[in-house]
């Protein structure tokens, strides 16, 4: 059986911890009475996983089992989650591969011709074909690329459809075979709680006329947090538009969890407890540190991208999104959760070389900003681990690079918008039109490998509920002149980062770390 | 990145930086005390790399078999006693009150290194020492094969969960007692820091009042200054090293554990100050209450030369002060004060 999560308390018996500092980690001596947020231990995959698959779409909640859904002439849309997830990539084959596979097994078997299958990319950029091949395997990829197996684009207005508006007056706008298809079959991986569920089809396959109604400043503000859905207005949005989109078009969709085993075995010590460290996991640490040190910056990026994680599936279930969702949320919960008595004046964050956006690229400062404020901030339910006013600290280098291709408007964004303002609410009433209509960004999305033009602001628009919380904000190890422009504060070391939070917090404040990755959702009591 | 900057020497980022904070806080086989704070699934604080997934008991039965027990005899008298006698010429009393001693009791000693077991099991005469087992932490000494299987066969060694976490349905050491042996036990669970007393665990008390066997109080003095923690060989030092038996306790009827408890921690009270105090001296100051007992997650030393203000806590340097602290006179054994 796997340990629960716990909360340790740093005392003298404490070995040095591990934080997570980009491409690199460290160990670090935190103050004693500092409480360290550990995950469950990583929970057993499930071994048959194709039998388990193929239960799922027999069987599925809510809904007639998949073979029942399907029959000769129909068109058959298979959706399936991108790059995005998980992080880092799954060891091959890919969960969404085994799916794919027993889902086009079955449609061959009912005769079902017209079949396309989608990556549920939204604004992020299109997925290469050897992305592509990665996440859905040689077979699937041989038989339906390039002309059948395709990137959702959500600047093409021949292929995307206004369903309706909510009764809120959001407007659902999605890609139009989806739309048009007697049956949607979504595959997703739900790597935490923000994800999978009404977010779906209503962010993957919609367009940026459709995502701007919750990817806004209000709404971030106002989701406390995005990984606690009925605290989230971002999910109550996707919930309204969600059920829109049920009432036209018909959706099986299949969602699976993973376990923690986030580190292949070479590096395996990055999912340990530190006082249970052996001689193989010390000498793994200080040859990674070491080999670190020894390779150049996009040598050492290249070598981690190339990572893939040997993630166990710790469940698979099909049906209804309405009645498949609670489930994965409590099979995510089973694995992330952490229960946490009360607030730290200080919240202390790792943060690692990768996020849903640098897949294969570049940790950008605006990345590296989102990770921390947006992403890791809000993996709480209930209240922050922070109090409002406290100070996070997080642990980047915070270079100064961008990759041209992916993240070209993320450069002017850094360049002429940041130069002026770091105010989410200013930046978005300010420039948001302007880039996300920039007829050039939009090219580069379309026919390039690029973020959509309007990217940029909706990472900016993730760490808005942090800001507003956070009384300082500092990063160790940052570049100084990439911290600046991002309007936070850089620091050489933690004593010198808690020197700086002083001002804020006083000389002995409470600080509570929360030790990631593997992920773990703090329950703030 | 800063990995790629030119790391100082024995700073931060170099080789040695990073040896430096690897090797903080773990012992030398590289294993780290698992915090304080951590609690195991089964409830109880953790050892070394504790918390880890069910582990097995090691077994133990082999090492008290006759071959075993002749193995065990050469290398205890003819190398280890040999060894430890050189490098630290210990004085060893009260042996003459073990004399009346017949069938299985538990020895009790204060623990404040790996030296107190060779230097107690050197001590007994042999009818008893041959028939004492030792308990050893499970989560120590019993996690790899090859130190199982040393710390069994050397000191007829049999794991003790310290921490409570480990679930077996027969007590091994009640299934010893019924069998004839004695036990050695260290009711503080763990060697002391620095070289004070920690309040003893139920565990020893428990099993004498449960099975109504004496306990033998015993204490160990200078093996803190001689070797203590993070040291693998003993050096000479100026403190004596001595080893004091007590008279043999049978539980009282209708004593509570905790009560016999307490009682067994002022008897090695008494014993340990006897030295400073005189045999006499030493049992007033023990009736009287006079000598400092650990409670709670305070430790204590019976005596010390400075003033220490009960409950009150002491530096650290003090502490390691008064417990390598040099011995006076001639060493003989004092039955009264000298003033």
């Amino acid at each position: 059986m796997s340990r629960p999560g716990f909360v340790l308390e740093v005392d003298e018996r404490t070995p040095p911890l591990l934080v997570h500092e980009g491409e690199n980690f460290r160990l670090e001596r935190l103050p004693h009475g500092t409480r360290v947020i550990y995950p469950p231990d990583s929970l057993p995959g499930i071994r048959d996983l194709d039998g388990v698959i193929r239960r799922a779409l027999l069987e599925p909640h809510g809904s007639e089992p998949l073979p029942e859904l399907l029959f000769p002439g129909m068109r058959l849309t298979i959706v399936f989650d991108d790059l995005s997830l998980p992080l880092p990539p799954m060891r091959r084959p890919d969960v969404r591969q085994r799916i794919i596979e027993q889902v086009l097994e079955m449609a061959a078997a009912k005769g079902v011709d017209d079949v396309e299958l989608i990556a549920a990319n939204a604004l992020h950029r299109r997925m290469t074909p050897a992305e592509l091949q990665h996440v859905v395997g040689d077979r699937v990829f041989r038989s339906f690329f390039p002309q059948h197996l395709t990137n959702h684009d959500a600047e093409d207005r021949d292929n995307l459809v206004h369903l309706g508006d909510t009764a809120e007056g959001e407007e659902v706008e999605i890609n139009r075979r989806a739309a048009e298809s007697d049956l949607v079959v979504y595959v997703n991986i739900t790597s935490t709680a923000m994800s999978g569920g009404p977010k779906s089809v209503s962010v993957g396959l919609a367009s940026y006329r459709s995502i701007r109604h919750h990817h806004n400043v209000h709404t971030l503000r106002h989701s406390r947090s995005f990984n606690d859905p009925p605290k989230s207005a971002m999910h109550h949005s996707y919930n309204r538009m969600q059920d829109l989109i049920g009432g036209q078009v018909k959706v099986f969709t299949v969602e699976t969890t993973l376990n923690n085993d986030t580190f292949p075995a070479a590096t395996r010590f990055l999912n340990k407890r530190e006082w249970e460290w052996n001689y193989g996991d010390q000498a793994a640490y200080l040859a990674s540190r070491r080999g670190n040190s020894l390779m150049t910056p996009s040598m050492r990026r290249r070598l981690w991208h190339r990572t893939e994680a040997p993630y166990g599936v710790t469940g698979v279930n099909a049906g209804a999104p309405s009645e498949v969702h609670p489930i994965t949320l409590r099979n995510v919960h089973r694995q992330q959760l952490t229960e946490v008595q009360g607030q730290a004046d200080v919240a202390v964050y790792g943060l690692p070389y990768i996020c849903p956006y640098n897949v294969n690229s570049v940790m950008n400062p605006i990345l590296t900003m989102c990770l921390g404020l947006g992403y890791f901030f809000n993996l709480y339910l209930n209240q922050p681990i922070v109090r409002e006013g406290g100070v996070g600290i997080f642990y980047h280098p915070m270079p100064n690079e961008f990759h041209p291709v992916h993240h070209p408007s993320y450069i002017d964004f850094y360049e002429e918008v940041l130069a002026e303002t770091t105010d989410p609410a200013v930046i978005e009433a300010k420039f948001e039109k302007q880039f996300a209509t920039d007829p050039w960004y939009t090219h580069l999305y379309r026919k390039s490998y690029a973020y959509h033009g309007v990217h940029p602001f909706y990472m900016w628009y993730w760490g808005a509920h942090a800001m507003q919380h956070l009384g300082q904000v500092i990063f160790v190890g940052a570049d100084r002149s990439a911290a600046a422009r991002l309007g936070v504060q850089s620091a050489s070391t933690l004593n010198d980062a808690l020197q700086l939070a002083s001002q804020t917090v006083g000389t002995s404040p409470s600080i509570t770390y929360q030790h990631m990755p593997p992920l773990t959702l703090a329950s703030v009591r | 990145m800063s990995g790629a900057k030119t790391p100082r020497k024995g700073g931060r980022g170099s080789l040695r930086g990073d040896l430096a904070m690897l090797r903080s806080g773990r012992d030398w086989r590289g294993r780290a005390l698992a915090p304080r704070g951590y609690r195991t699934p089964g409830g109880g604080a953790a050892g070394y790399g504790a918390g880890k997934a069910e582990q097995k008991t090691f077994p133990t039965a082999w090492a008290r078999t006759p071959a075993a027990r002749a193995v065990r005899n050469v290398l205890q008298r003819g190398v280890l006693k040999q060894y430890a006698w050189a490098k630290t010429r210990p004085q060893i009393e009260g042996l003459d009150l073990l004399e009346s001693l017949r069938g299985p009791a538990i020895f009790v000693a204060n623990h404040s290194s790996h030296l107190d077991t060779p230097l107690i099991l050197g001590s007994l005469p042999r009818r008893i020492a041959d028939r004492t087992a030792v308990g050893a932490a499970a989560d120590y000494f019993f996690t790899s094969t090859a130190v199982s299987v040393t710390t069994a066969l050397m000191f007829n060694a049999f794991p003790v969960d310290r921490y409570g976490s480990r679930r077996s349905g027969v007590s091994l050491p009640a299934e010893l007692i019924d069998d004839g042996w004695s036990l050695l036990l260290y009711p503080e669970g763990t060697r002391s820091h620095d070289g004070w007393m920690s309040s003893f665990k139920m565990g020893a008390s428990r099993l004498c009042v449960s099975m109504g066997i004496p306990v033998v109080p015993v204490a160990v003095r200078g093996t803190f200054a001689a070797m203590p923690r993070g040291k693998a060989l003993p050096t000479r030092t100026g403190t004596r090293l001595v080893v004091r038996f007590g008279r043999p306790l049978p539980p009282q009827e209708d004593e509570s554990i905790t009560d016999f408890r307490t009682r067994m921690l002022r008897h090695i009270a008494a014993l340990w100050s006897e030295e400073d105090l005189g045999w006499y001296q030493s049992l007033r100051a023990a009736h009287e209450g006079r000598l400092a007992l650990p409670e709670g997650r305070t430790t204590a030393l019976p005596l010390t030369s400075t003033p220490v203000e009960q409950g009150k806590p002491v530096a650290e340097w003090r502490r390691v002060w008064e417990a390598t602290k040099p011995s006076m006179g001639d060493g003989r054994r004092r039955v009264w004060r000298n003033d």
